[in-house]
């Protein structure tokens, strides 16, 4: 029989269940995200008491400094060298656990990979510290292997940020392929292979083209953050970790320029929201 | 031609090594918090001295209460709220719902750095201020969609003739909601509570910008430490929260599953 | 305990005509079925009458009192799930105690009233289990129990046998039956398993396309259908098409075909008759006519033994006529032979073309 749904429409009766939720959304991240667009326009805050107009020059600051610039296509990079280790490493782990492993050990192991993701980033993000800094762990086991002396001192470089960026988000890329692999029903692999298809071809012809939402997904909700980080590059990266990302956090937390501040973050909003437009029809194919 | 058994073979120690790779720096970390050198010497000499001096740090066990605090009343709210929500969403068709389902996609995905930022902003110019007034307002915003996305999928797999059985026997609304639809999506609701629980006592960006020294939370105040220095008390107040968060995930995940259904 | 009128009720989705001035009188403690295909309007007619939704015109009256306006819950009805629809977060008691529980009965009645519904439908050990641990002809006895333990004034049954299998359906249709017959409440039963139908049902409503084709007795829709869908949709019949004749019809060959039931047509105007299969007589030799004023000359296509019956599918004209002969161990007839199909007056149904 078609069911012929329960026709029991209205906004009315939905309203008193919806508004305190979506009050609460509206008065603190949407309203906030107006406020800022609307303060990056500005000299200075209307509330320190000093005078104030509109002003371009935030924006302008932007475009005339090649020092902003810079930075943002550095964090840009950097959210692309973390979104491509973080596939190398993710989807094949993603693919083993989906299609390898069978039995009940399967779900055990999915849990212990994607838990890390969903535990404190800035404590694990300090742990790496241990690990990488001279006579830390790595240098330790190295030297105690190796015949001869080497000196590793990771420790506040560009690899350490990555590496430590690659840890907090790799798990994502992990659950999001996971998802989408193991939705494949085998049997499509194994039509592939009976038509005569080796594994290879049937993993490039079928597996990947199939889980490439996930692969999008998990792309742009692991590009997004890594372009505003600021807390991993500081910790990890030390001098060398100066980032988009610390620049905003300057602006907010030691030099008090606010008003740029916000210019600095819209315009990276700008640019987080074009990627998620850009990557919202694989997105919603997904859904 | 790879066999199945030693494709299996190399799938496990390839699933061994990302393990490693995961849990490696997080176990060093922990016995480092039970060594004796404060520089991180080896060889290992076991110490717990590092955790009973976390007792004497005032800050930080003020900083712990906050944090708890924040966290608790956080999950209270989003329960409430988050749940009420959607079961609006799964009980009524209107014009624009679309529309309210995507709103709850920026508050996840739009970097907590904008997000913080903007908040500083914006209860600033409204006279709120900064602190632990500040930084609830924000966690409970930051943990809603994810209470409603997760409340929502466990609506999904509800029955509507459970509802309509109910109301051909007698009952209205408010029988119907608290005796058949809330036991069924109780798992999600307290998944989604859990949830709610993590992202407030985890958040670390956010609370960054709308702390104030007085008014702070754990995370906040471990970064202003490792800012100072590495300590070997941080290492045990870093381990304390990782062992927490893990295990309220794990806790989680009895309830809601992350792998979806099978 | 009451009957329920429907008067020319209409309902639409959009463009699509769900209900189409539909009018039934279910009689206080009948049994009714009603039977159509999928789309047919008949599970919407039952949510209207249950109250889940409501009728674009006319009316809808339970026990005399109009209720288009009353919401479920006020209906006083007790309702039967395609997929039972237990509450799975309670125990079998707990799920029959729901409908008295929500209307604030005492513990004490609840109780007996519960243990009393659960021995009517012979499960009264079973009470603490949960929905899950019961097999699906039990979930289908907890359902019945708890639809009527509120002691409704009519039982609405939404296909509840289409999720058992074929052995257990019969058992639990007898049981639907009987205790059906031992509370004598007003039941309204949709299927469209017209076996099902027949065996069951004091009235047949039979529904097409949002439209109430026929309604009576199941004797009086397979004995004398109105229409060539009633013929064919309840049983199964062999159509001929042609012109009315004033005592049956003049197929386009010329062959006239008498008929002995049904309205009486003027002649000339365009007409069917329909014969059912077990009625038709299926012989080698002309002679075995004797007796039948219709007889038709034709030849086996295929056979299909069933045991206790064979179907045999003879051509005659271009058409495929369909005979059901009983099991008599004599007469077995061979694919390809030629044979005289005979039958009275009194098995031919005339009907007015649609």
């Amino acid at each position: 029989m078609a069911a012929q749904g329960t026709s029991r429409s209205g906004l009315s009766s939905a309203l008193p269940l919806l508004a305190p939720a979506y009050l609460w959304l509206t008065a603190a991240i949407f309203l906030p995200l107006s406020a800022m667009v609307f303060f990056s326009f500005m000299t200075d805050l209307p509330l320190s008491g000093k005078p104030w107009a509109f002003t371009l020059g935030n924006y302008a600051a932007f475009f005339s400094q090649s020092l902003y610039l810079t930075l943002l296509l550095a964090s840009l990079r950097l959210g692309l060298e973390v979104t491509l280790w973080c596939v190398i490493i993710g989807y094949p782990a993603a693919y083993v656990l989906a299609k390898v492993l069978k039995g009940r050990s399967r779900e055990a192991i999915f849990l212990l990979v994607i838990l890390p993701f969903w535990s404190n980033g800035l404590v694990r993000i300090f742990s790496w510290a241990m690990v990488l800094r001279e006579g830390g762990i790595l240098d330790t086991a190295l030297n105690a292997v190796l015949p001869f002396k080497i000196n590793i001192d990771l420790m506040y470089s560009y690899p350490a940020v990555i590496i430590g960026l690659v840890h907090s988000y790799v798990p994502y890329m992990v659950l999001t392929c996971y998802l989408t692999l193991q939705a494949i029903d085998d049997s499509l692999i194994e039509a592939g292979r009976s038509l005569g298809a080796s594994r290879l071809q049937v993993l490039k012809r079928v597996i990947i083209p199939l889980s490439m939402p996930g692969l999008v997904a998990g792309a742009a909700l692991i590009f997004v953050p890594v372009v505003g980080s600021f807390m991993e590059p500081r910790i990890l990266g030390g001098r060398t970790g100066t980032f988009y990302g610390t620049i905003i956090e300057d602006q907010f937390v030691a030099v008090f320029n606010w008003p740029l501040g916000a210019a600095l973050s819209f315009i990276l909003l700008a640019v987080v929201l074009v990627i998620l437009a850009v990557a919202s029809p694989v997105l919603k194919r997904a859904a | 031609m790879m066999t199945t058994r030693v494709l299996e073979g190399l799938g496990r120690f390839y699933i061994g090594l990302l393990l490693t790779f995961l849990y490696l720096p997080i176990i060093i970390m922990a016995l480092m918090s039970l060594n004796v050198s404060p520089f991180y010497q080896l060889p290992f000499e076991w110490t717990t001295e590092w955790y009973a001096s976390l007792w004497q740090n005032d800050q930080l066990i003020a900083a712990t209460w906050n944090s708890l605090e924040i966290a608790v009343i956080t999950t209270i709210i989003c329960v409430v709220l988050g749940s009420a929500a959607s079961l609006a969403l799964y009980r009524y068709d209107f014009r624009g719902k679309k529309f309210l389902q995507a709103l709850l996609f920026p508050p996840i995905a739009i970097p907590w750095l904008i997000t913080g930022t903007a908040m500083l902003i914006f209860f600033f110019g409204v006279g709120i201020g900064r602190g632990l007034f500040a930084i609830l307002l924000g966690h409970v915003a930051l943990a809603l969609p994810y209470v409603i996305v997760v409340v929502s999928a466990r609506l999904q797999t509800f029955a509507p003739e459970l509802e309509e059985a109910a109301r051909s026997l007698g009952a209205n609304q408010w029988q119907v909601t608290a005796r058949v639809t809330l036991p069924w999506i109780m798992p999600g609701v307290i998944a989604g509570g859990l949830f709610a629980f993590a992202v407030s006592f985890d958040q670390f960006v956010v609370s960054y910008f709308l702390a104030t020294p007085g008014q702070t939370t754990l995370p906040v105040e471990i970064y202003a430490a490792i800012r100072k220095g590495f300590t070997p008390e941080i290492n045990a107040v870093s381990t304390i929260i990782i062992v927490v968060s893990m295990a309220l995930m794990l806790l989680t995940a009895r309830f809601f599953k992350f792998g979806g259904e099978k | 305990m009451a009957g329920v009128q429907v008067s020319n009720v209409s309902r639409s989705f959009g463009a699509h005509k769900a209900l189409d001035d539909v009018s039934i009188d279910f009689a206080d403690g009948g049994f009714y079925a009603l039977l159509g295909p999928s789309g047919s309007g008949k599970t919407t007619l039952l949510r209207q009458i249950a109250g889940f939704d409501f009728p674009d015109t006319g009316r809808i009256a339970i026990g005399g009192e109009s209720v288009e306006h009353v919401p479920v819950e006020k209906r006083r009805i007790g309702m039967v799930f395609q997929n039972y629809a237990l509450f799975p977060n309670m125990s079998i008691a707990h799920n029959i105690a729901f409908g008295l529980s929500v209307r604030g009965e005492a513990k004490a009645t609840i109780a007996t009233e519960v243990q009393r519904a659960l021995d009517l439908v012979q499960l009264g050990k079973l009470g603490e289990r949960r929905p899950h641990q019961l097999s699906g002809g039990q979930r289908q006895r907890v359902a019945l129990a708890r639809a009527i333990v509120t002691k409704p004034r009519v039982l609405l049954l939404d296909e509840p046998l289409g999720a058992l299998d074929k052995a257990l359906r019969v058992d639990m249709q007898i049981e639907l039956k009987r205790i059906q017959r031992e509370i004598g409440i007003t039941t309204i039963f949709v299927t469209h398993d017209q076996e099902e139908a027949l065996t069951m049902s004091d009235r047949i409503g039979i529904l097409r396309d949002g439209r109430l084709v026929q309604e009576g007795p199941p004797e009086e829709i397979y004995d004398r259908p109105k229409s060539e869908f009633a013929a064919t949709f309840l049983g199964d019949a062999n159509i001929f098409r042609g012109d009315a004749t004033g005592n049956g019809i003049r197929l386009p060959d010329g062959t006239a075909i008498a008929a002995g039931v049904g309205d009486r047509l003027a002649a000339g105007t365009k007409a069917s008759c329909a014969v059912r299969p077990e009625r038709i007589r299926i012989a080698t030799d002309a002679g075995a006519s004797s007796g039948n004023a219709n007889t038709l000359k034709g030849q086996v296509s295929k056979r299909i033994f069933a045991g206790n019956n064979s179907t045999y599918f003879v051509e005659r004209a271009g058409q495929t006529l369909k005979v059901i002969v009983q099991n008599t161990g004599i007469d077995r007839l061979a694919e390809g032979q030629d044979v005289m199909l005979s039958w009275s007056p009194e098995s031919t149904v005339l009907i007015a073309a649609s």
